[in-house]
C-alpha cells in the first residue's frame, strides 16, 4: 500500500455517496459548459473570414426604417465598394405557420455569389434562379429540414410565403439550393419581385456591400455615412459583424439570466460538495485522530482531505465537461436543435474554465473539514465515540 | 540505571466556568526501561491524562516529562508528531483500526511516514503480525476479525516502527477474559528482556495489572505508592 491507495480506499468507502457526489459535480459542470456554449452561440454569431469584407448600411434612425433605392448609385461610387445589393429581411412565414426559423431575404440575385463567395450553387440552378424573378434559392440545410420535407418541397416546387413585416404574400418557386456558407438555412429571392408586389415600392431595408479589402472598412463606412448626411435618409454603415452584434446587445438580458443560472449552479454544487466532504470527514474524525497520534502531521492529513475532495471534483468535472465536449462535438447539434444553433462548439477556453472551477471547488470544499482536522486535539477526538 | 521516562512535578489543571479541576497534581515518577507498568485508580483519577502526556498527545499545565534524552513537553506540534511516530506505540480500548484497510495495511500505516523500501516495509509488517500471531489473518478486514484479533492487530501497528515505549489505555476493557489474556501475554513478551520495550498500561482490572512488573495507584491526580 502507498499513500495514494490509502486515499483511494478512503474515498471509496461509501460507494453510493461517492457516486452521487461525482455525479452531481458531473451534471453541474455539464450544465455549466452547456450554458457557456449557448451564451457564446447567442452572443457571437458564427462568422467566416469574408464577413470582415461585408458591410451593412441601414437607416440611422432605426433598424425597422427603410432606405430609398436611389441611394444605390451613390454607394457604388464610393471607392473600395466592390458590390452593392439591396437586402430586405422579409420575415417570411408559411401560411399555416406562426413562425419560420429560416431567413427569407430579398436581394439582387446577380450580386449574391460575389457577396457570399463561399456559396456553392449548381450553375444550371443558378441560371434558372437568375432567369425567373419569381424563383428563390433555398439553403441546403433548410431544404433538408423536417419542415420542408413535411411539406414535400423540393427543387422545382412552389410555395407561398407571407411576410411578417410587409403587407404582401409571395409565391416562390425553388430554383435550386446552395451550400457552403456559414449558415445554409436562408432563402434568397429577387428584390425586384418584392418591389413589384409592393406596387413599385422603391425602397429597400438595407444595403449589403462587399469591399475590396479589410483596411477599406473604416474609410468606406465613413464615406457612405457622409454621403447621406443631412438627407432625409441618413445611414449607418458598419461591418456585418458589428451589425450582427447590435442584435446581440438586445440579448443582454438573456446573458444576465444565463450568468445568474450559472452562479446558482455553482453555489449548489459547492454546497453539495462541501457537505459531502464534511460528512465524510466527520465520520472519520476518530480515525484521523489515530493517524495524528501515530505521527501523521497536520499537513499530511490536510493533503489527504484535499486530495480526496480534489479528486472527487476533478473526476466529476472530467465526466461532465468531457461529456459535454464529446456530445456537442460528435452529435449533430444543428439537427438536434432544429437548426436553431449552428456551431454549438465547446472551446478550449470553456474546458479551461470548467477545469478551473473544478480546482477551486475541490479546494474550497475541503477547507472547512481540513481546518477542523488541523485544529483537532487527539485527546478530544479520541473521546468522541463513533 | 537511568530511567527511560522521568516525570517531574507534572500538573494538569482544567478550568471550566471558574471551577478548576486538577487532573494531575504534582506527579513525580521514574519508569525504567523494560518495565511493564500498570496504572490503576478510580475513574477520573487522571490515569489517561498521565498516559497522554507521556505519549506526547497532550500537554501539561506544569512540570516536565522526559523520555529517553528528549524532553517531550518542550517539543513543537510538528516535532511531537515525528517523535511519536518513532518512539511511541499506541493501543486503545476501542481498537481504532481503519475499517477500509486490511490487517496488513493497518499495520503498515505508521511505516508510510518513514523512508523505507517496499521490501523493508513488508518485512517489518510481517514480523509484527507474526509477533501477535496473526500472520494468517493479514488480508482480513477489521470487521472480519474478532475483538481480540483486532486488538492484536492494533498492537502489531503499535510495535511495527520499533518504538521504545508502548502506551495502552485499558487495552482489555472491551475483551473477554480469554482474548484479554492473549493481549496481556503479548504485552508481557514485549517488555521481556529479549525485546526490552517499556509498556505503560492503564487498567481497572487487578488481574490485568498482575501481568505487570509494577503497579501504581492514582487518586485525584496524585500517586499513591
Ligand atoms: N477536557 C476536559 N475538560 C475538563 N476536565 C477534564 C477534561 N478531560 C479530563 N478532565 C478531567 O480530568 C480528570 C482526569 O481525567 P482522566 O480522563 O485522566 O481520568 P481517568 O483516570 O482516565 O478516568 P477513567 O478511568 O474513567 O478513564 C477527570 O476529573 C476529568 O473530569
Ligand atoms: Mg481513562
Amino acid at each position: 500500500m502507498n499513500i495514494a491507495t490509502f486515499i483511494l480506499k478512503n474515498a471509496a468507502r461509501n460507494k453510493r455517496r461517492l457516486l452521487l457526489s461525482v455525479l452531481s459535480a458531473a451534471v453541474s459542470l455539464f450544465l455549466l459548459v452547456t450554458l457557456m456554449v449557448v451564451l457564446r452561440e447567442l452572443t457571437q454569431p458564427p462568422s467566416d473570414g469574408d464577413s470582415s469584407l461585408r458591410v451593412c448600411v441601414r437607416n440611422k434612425v432605426s433598424l425597422a426604417a427603410t432606405l430609398p433605392q436611389r441611394q444605390r448609385a451613390e454607394i457604388e461610387k464610393v471607392p473600395g465598394v466592390v458590390v452593392c445589393s439591396p437586402f430586405v429581411w422579409f420575415g417570411g412565414k408559411f401560411k399555416e405557420d406562426e413562425q419560420m426559423i429560416f431567413g427569407t431575404i430579398a436581394c439582387d440575385p446577380e450580386k449574391l455569389p460575389q457577396l457570399l463567395q463561399e456559396m456553392k450553387i449548381d450553375p444550371e440552378e443558378y441560371a434558372a434562379f437568375l432567369k425567373d424573378r419569381t424563383t428563390c434559392l433555398v439553403g441546403h440545410d433548410a431544404l433538408e429540414s423536417e419542415k420542408f420535407k413535411a411539406m414535400g418541397l423540393k427543387v422545382g416546387d412552389r410555395f407561398t410565403v407571407m411576410s411578417g413585416i410587409y403587407p404582401t404574400t409571395l409565391e416562390l418557386k425553388i430554383a435550386g439550393s446552395y451550400r457552403g456558407t456559414i449558415d445554409d438555412r436562408n432563402i434568397f429571392f429577387h428584390h425586384k419581385y418584392l418591389d413589384e408586389s409592393l406596387k413599385d415600392w422603391g425602397l429597400t431595408g438595407m444595403w449589403w456591400l462587399r469591399i475590396d479589402k479589410a483596411e477599406s472598412m473604416g474609410p468606406v463606412n465613413t464615406a457612405i455615412e457622409a454621403a447621406f448626411a443631412n438627407t432625409a435618409n441618413e445611414v449607418r454603415a458598419e461591418s456585418e459583424r458589428a451589425f450582427q452584434m447590435s442584435f446581440v446587445s438586445m440579448l443582454s438580458g438573456l446573458k444576465e439570466v444565463i450568468a445568474g443560472i450559472s452562479i446558482a449552479v455553482l453555489i449548489t454544487l459547492f454546497l453539495v460538495t462541501a457537505s459531502t466532504m464534511s460528512m465524510a470527514i466527520r465520520e472519520r474524525f476518530r480515525e484521523l485522530a489515530i493517524l495524528k497520534a501515530i505521527g501523521y502531521q497536520r499537513r499530511e492529513l490536510f493533503a489527504f482531505i484535499l486530495a480526496e475532495s480534489f479528486g472527487l471534483s476533478a473526476l466529476g468535472a472530467s465526466i461532465g465537461a468531457g461529456g459535454a465536449w464529446a456530445l456537442y462535438t460528435f452529435a449533430d447539434m444543428k439537427k438536434a436543435t432544429g437548426g436553431f444553433f449552428v456551431s454549438f462548439e465547446v472551446t478550449p477556453h470553456m474546458l479551461g474554465t470548467a477545469a478551473l472551477i473544478a480546482c477551486i471547488l475541490g479546494i474550497a470544499s475541503s477547507l472547512a473539514p481540513a481546518l477542523s482536522v488541523s485544529r483537532m486535539s487527539v485527546v478530544e477526538a479520541l473521546k468522541t465515540l463513533d | 540505571m537511568t530511567p527511560i521516562v522521568a516525570i517531574r512535578d507534572l500538573t494538569k489543571v482544567y478550568e471550566r466556568g471558574g471551577v478548576t479541576v486538577a487532573a494531575l497534581d504534582h506527579v513525580t515518577l521514574d519508569i525504567a526501561q523494560g518495565e511493564f507498568l500498570a496504572l490503576m485508580g478510580p475513574s477520573g483519577s487522571g490515569k489517561s491524562t498521565l498516559l497522554h502526556i507521556i505519549a506526547g498527545i497532550d500537554r501539561p499545565t506544569g512540570g516536565s516529562c522526559q523520555v529517553g534524552k528528549v524532553t517531550v513537553t518542550e517539543l513543537t506540534e510538528s516535532e511531537l508528531a515525528d517523535w511519536r511516530n518513532q518512539n511511541v506505540g499506541f493501543v486503545f480500548q476501542s481498537f481504532n483500526l481503519i475499517p477500509v484497510l486490511s490487517a496488513y495495511e493497518n499495520v503498515e500505516l505508521p511505516l508510510l511516514l518513514m523512508n523505507l523500501s517496499g521490501t523493508k516495509r513488508k518485512q517489518l509488517v510481517n514480523t509484527a503480525l507474526e509477533l501477535v500471531g496473526l500472520s494468517d489473518r493479514a488480508h482480513h478486514l477489521p470487521k472480519q476479525l474478532s475483538g481480540g484479533q483486532e486488538q492484536r492487530v492494533a498492537i502489531a501497528r503499535a510495535i511495527v516502527t520499533d518504538p521504545a515505549l508502548i502506551v495502552a489505555d485499558e487495552p482489555t476493557g472491551n475483551l473477554d477474559s480469554h482474548s484479554a489474556d492473549e493481549v496481556l501475554q503479548i504485552l508481557q513478551t514485549l517488555s521481556s528482556k529479549a525485546i526490552g520495550k517499556t509498556v505503560i498500561m492503564v487498567t481497572h482490572d487487578p488481574r490485568a495489572a498482575g501481568y505487570g512488573t509494577r503497579t501504581l495507584h492514582l487518586e485525584k491526580g496524585r500517586l499513591k505508592e
